[in-house]
């Protein structure tokens, strides 16, 4: 799917920046070039520096790297790796002991490395992905575990005594004044890495990986591949940790001990110190904690002491780390100043009717390059669904649903009667026991949420589920996932590509631009955290909405919302209707659902008791028992 | 074959001990307390060194059990207390309660010294012949104390009061405290609790592998396997048949594959039991639990409907 295409004329990207972005990312661009310079001066010096020096700031760039491995899963996934020592000794090991005995270059073993550890990584994050949070945690223990167990009784290892690294190839005629070669590879490769997950966090990849870690269900329901992703980013980690191992080959000595658990949890320590989840918090912790020694030179017992002491204090004290605390001063300068102007609970009723804004609406829903939908008859259809959870009672017994195309369709019943789990059967989250759900003429149960999204089909959930520390249009983007090609391919290289510039810059435009649709755009820099309950709701709407998809479910959208709230709601669904886009729509306020809708369905106890006009079911006088109460 | 099985019943049943220490902590406040080695090895350096200066065995060592009692308390109050109350669901504990164990593993070493202490030695006369083998009077006692400890643990939770607060605690600290639970004295408790379990531990190898700073390192790690193959993070009580598992097999793989394979065949059949079972071999129960709890709320839809 061309972009080009998709956007709608006059609905060039640029024309909303305004002229003091490009002055500010000229700034940006040459603050990154001092940095590099400053780099590039700093490893010069110490590559010409004496041997000390040097296995100091080696011994730190390769727990940096490390460090940044794991930040990458943990911080950026939510998943706590123990097992990045394992892969380091992979590395380390594999380039030892290959060079040692075939006597290979090198340069030419990189490769293998990084593939050999990759694989091991998503091997391992196959197997542990099964579980999640602490069990994760203990897996990848475990791993490490056993690696280290092994390194210390095979004899190709060299037992506790470990083996002699091999020594990194000099440089060839001509480069000899630029001092030690293996401090270049070294803080080249640490340069690198630094610049991969900056490169990441500049990307679209970033929200989408953020919402896989807080809000798995929204990630799956926008299309990603929630378990692929996890397994890709766990190899690309590993990959880290085992290059890190085959530079560490080159330091000297490489025995058990140095990649044992207690090293994971270093790593770990590391991490936490510096602050998660930031590009460079990870490195610097990987300074402090492996130069700790080196400094604070005294009894080695009791200054292991005072390290478990600072440890601890680090993460009672200060859990978002050094570059959390520096982040939150500036930010809580930057809010102060934005504070100045006031908002109103309810300011987006306000702006949300004026006509600018429902005019927007128009143009920005398209659904082109959705998949074909030549199929006639109902868009969405549920034939004999059966469900149960575990061993209990039937949730839905022999339910069939159809709905028209370009109907909206309610969804109404009593608490418990399964009208939620009847929303998850047709999202794919839950799998029927027995049945059929079609959608646009495809049978689509046994497949995951997010082959709906490819069909062009979004829902919202009851209790929104967003990602709280990043910022509402942030986590509309989430919802363009599938919507632009090769995210994730591209997201290495992120900044660099005119195009991904390009999409980045298509997909903020048409965040905040959906956003304003539905009449948040006031909260468009807002985090989620920060936003009142019924903007929260508009954020999944624009979330669902940016993607232009023609099927919505939307489970309960006006609980929780004030009156003002619901009206304005009710008027952008209605919007949404004119548009084409067919909705099932679970709600208990029948007096917001009725005037909307075309069908009402009726659950109890897990079947339907009837499908007809909000007149014809208001008239029915089961339903009246049921429901209505009388 | 009779004599690694019991012996490894004997050394099984000190993982056990420490794997249900770990299992209690992390049974009231979801978090391993990875300085639960450490407990265990203060008991037994302070043992040691009482002992050493003329104390009778039995005082000796209820100090030592105090002393690791009160370091235990001192772990959840500095180490895990402030992490939870931050933020419940975090990771912070990890590093908080691995920075506690680093901190008191020093500082008995700048102590004592990293060396091995004597220790007094328990029941040495006496010793059982079980069909063709021969299990030693410490080993009889480190078997009938487990037993003892263990039943003991289970009875208090299930029957009284205190056991189902914190069991409440376990399941919902939220809901626990709101219905006046005061779920700091449970954590206190359980902490108190588990160092008296890892405390016992110590007392019970002592005899045999001496005091040494560093014990809590090797046997914290074992404690830990034995938690995880039993799956005592769902059940305190899965620990202790996860640490005879750990020890059966320990023992076994000496005397049938070589006198070196106890450093690693554990770790294998730990890998694959994981593998197999996330949450680890004795977990049936609450496996099962999840399902009635369904079932009831399913009753009770049926009877709204």
């Amino acid at each position: 799917m061309s972009l080009e295409r998709s956007l709608a004329p006059g609905e060039t990207p640029m024309s909303s920046s305004t002229s003091g972005r490009p002055v500010r990312m000229r700034l940006q661009v040459w603050g990154i070039l001092l940095g590099v310079a400053a780099y590039v001066a700093a490893t010069a010096a110490v590559a010409e520096a004496d041997l000390g020096v040097q296995s100091l700031v080696l011994v730190a760039a390769v727990f940096g790297i490390l460090a940044i491995s794991l930040d990458l899963v943990a911080g950026m996934l939510g998943l706590y790796s123990l097992g990045q020592g394992g892969f380091f000794a992979i590395g380390a090991y594999l380039t030892t002991i290959v060079v040692n005995q075939l006597d290979w270059n090198v340069f030419a073993l990189l490769p293998i490395v990084l593939a050999v550890s990759g694989a091991a990584g998503m091997a391992v994050g196959a197997i542990s992905l099964r579980v999640s949070g602490l069990y994760f945690a203990i897996t990848t223990f475990i791993f490490t575990l056993v690696l280290t167990v092994l390194a210390t009784d095979l004899q190709i290892t060299g037992g506790l005594q470990g083996l002699l690294g091999p020594a990194f190839p000099a440089f060839p005629a001509g480069f000899e004044p630029l001092g030690t070669p293996i401090v270049w590879c070294v803080m080249l490769a640490l340069f690198l890495c630094t610049a991969l997950v900056w490169n990441i966090r500049q990307s679209p990849l970033y929200p989408v990986l953020l919402s896989i870690r807080d809000a798995e269900h929204f990630a799956e329901a926008a299309g990603v591949r929630t378990s692929l992703a996890k397994v890709a980013v766990f190899g690309l980690s590993a990959m880290m940790a085992g290059g890190a191992g085959w530079l560490f080959s080159f330091l000297g000595v490489v025995s058990p001990g140095q990649f044992d658990w207690a090293v994971s949890l270093n790593i770990l320590v590391m991490v936490l110190i510096g602050g998660i989840n930031t590009t460079l918090g990870p490195v610097i912790g990987a300074a402090f904690v492996s130069m700790f020694p080196s400094v604070v030179n005294i009894n080695p017992w009791l200054q292991e002491m005072i390290y478990g002491a600072l440890s601890i204090l680090a993460v009672t004290m200060f859990p978002e780390g050094i570059v959390g605390i520096v982040k939150r001063r500036f930010a809580g300068r930057r809010k102060a100043s934005r504070q100045a102007d006031p908002r109103e609970e309810d300011a987006f009723v306000a702006t949300a009717q004026n006509g600018a804004d429902a005019a927007i609406f128009a143009p920005s829903v398209q659904r082109e390059g959705w998949q074909a939908d030549a199929a006639p008859g109902p868009i969405v259809e549920c034939r004999g669904i059966e469900f149960n959870y575990g061993t209990g009672l039937r949730v839905l017994r022999g339910v069939d649903l159809a709905v028209q195309r370009g109907h909206i369709h309610g969804l109404i019943g009593p608490n418990g009667s399964g009208k939620s789990t009847l929303a998850n059967v047709i999202a794919g989250r839950l799998q029927p026991l027995a049945g059929a759900v079609v959608v646009k003429g495809e049978r689509v149960d046994g497949l995951p949420p997010s082959y709906r999204a490819k069909l062009g089909m979004r829902r919202t959930f009851q209790a929104a589920e967003l990602v709280r520390e990043l910022s509402t249009s942030e986590n509309v983007l989430v919802g363009l996932f599938d919507r632009v090609p090769r995210i994730a391919e591209r997201a290495a290289i992120w900044p660099l590509l005119p195009s991904a510039q390009r999409d980045g810059a298509w997909m903020r435009h048409r965040a905040r631009k959906t956003l304003g649709m539905v009449g948040a755009s006031a909260w468009a820099d807002s985090s989620i955290g920060d936003v009142p309950h019924g903007i929260e709701q508009l954020t999944q709407l624009a979330s669902v909405c940016v993607a232009g998809p023609d099927i919505i479910i939307l489970d309960e959208p006006a609980t929780g919302l004030s009156a003002g709230e619901v009206d304005h709601l009710a008027r952008i669904l209605s919007h949404l209707k004119t548009q084409g886009v067919t909705m099932i729509i679970i709600e208990h306020q029948t007096r917001f659902l009725f005037p909307l809708c075309d069908r009402v369905t009726v659950l109890n106890a897990g079947e339907v008791i009837l499908t007809g006009s909000a007149d014809e079911v208001r008239a029915h006088p089961v339903v009246r028992q049921v429901y209505l109460g009388e | 074959m009779m004599q690694f099985l019991v012996s490894g019943v004997a050394i099984g049943s000190i993982y056990g001990l420490i794997g249900m220490a770990l299992a209690i902590t992390f049974y009231v406040t979801r978090i391993i307390n990875f300085a639960e080695g450490q407990l265990m090895m203060v008991t037994a350096m302070v043992t040691a060194e009482l002992f050493a200066s003329g104390w009778p065995t039995w005082a000796a060592a209820g100090v030592g059990l105090a002393c690791s009692c009160i370091i235990g308390l001192l772990s959840y109050l500095i180490a895990v207390r402030p992490i939870l109350a931050a933020n419940r669901l975090g990771f912070g504990w990890l590093v908080s309660t691995l920075g506690f164990a680093v901190i008191v593993e020093n500082a008995a070493a700048y102590i004592w010294g990293p060396t091995s202490q004597a220790f007094p030695p328990m029941l040495r006369d006496v010793s059982l012949h079980v069909f063709d083998a021969v299990l030693t009077g410490q080993q009889l006692l480190a078997i009938v104390t487990a037993a003892v400890l263990t039943l003991g643990f289970e009875l208090v939770r299930r029957n009284t009061l205190f056991g189902k607060l914190g069991m409440a605690t376990a399941t919902d600290p939220e809901m626990a405290s709101a219905i006046g639970i005061n779920t700091t004295l449970v954590a206190l408790v359980a902490f108190a609790v588990s160092a008296l379990f890892a405390g016992i531990a110590g007392l019970l190898i002592g005899p045999s592998t001496f005091a040494n700073p560093y014990l809590g390192h090797t046997f914290g790690t074992y404690g830990f396997i034995a938690m995880m193959i039993g799956g005592g993070t769902e059940k305190p009580i899965s620990a202790m048949f996860g640490g005879l598992l750990l020890g059966i097999c320990a023992e076994g793989a000496n005397a049938m594959i070589n006198s070196q394979a106890s450093d690693w065949f554990p770790f294998a059949v730990l890998a694959v039991i994981l593998l197999i079972s996330p949450k680890g071999l004795f977990n049936a129960g609450a496996l099962l639990r999840p399902g009635r709890i369904l079932r009831r709320s399913g009753e009770n839809t049926r009877s709204a409907g």
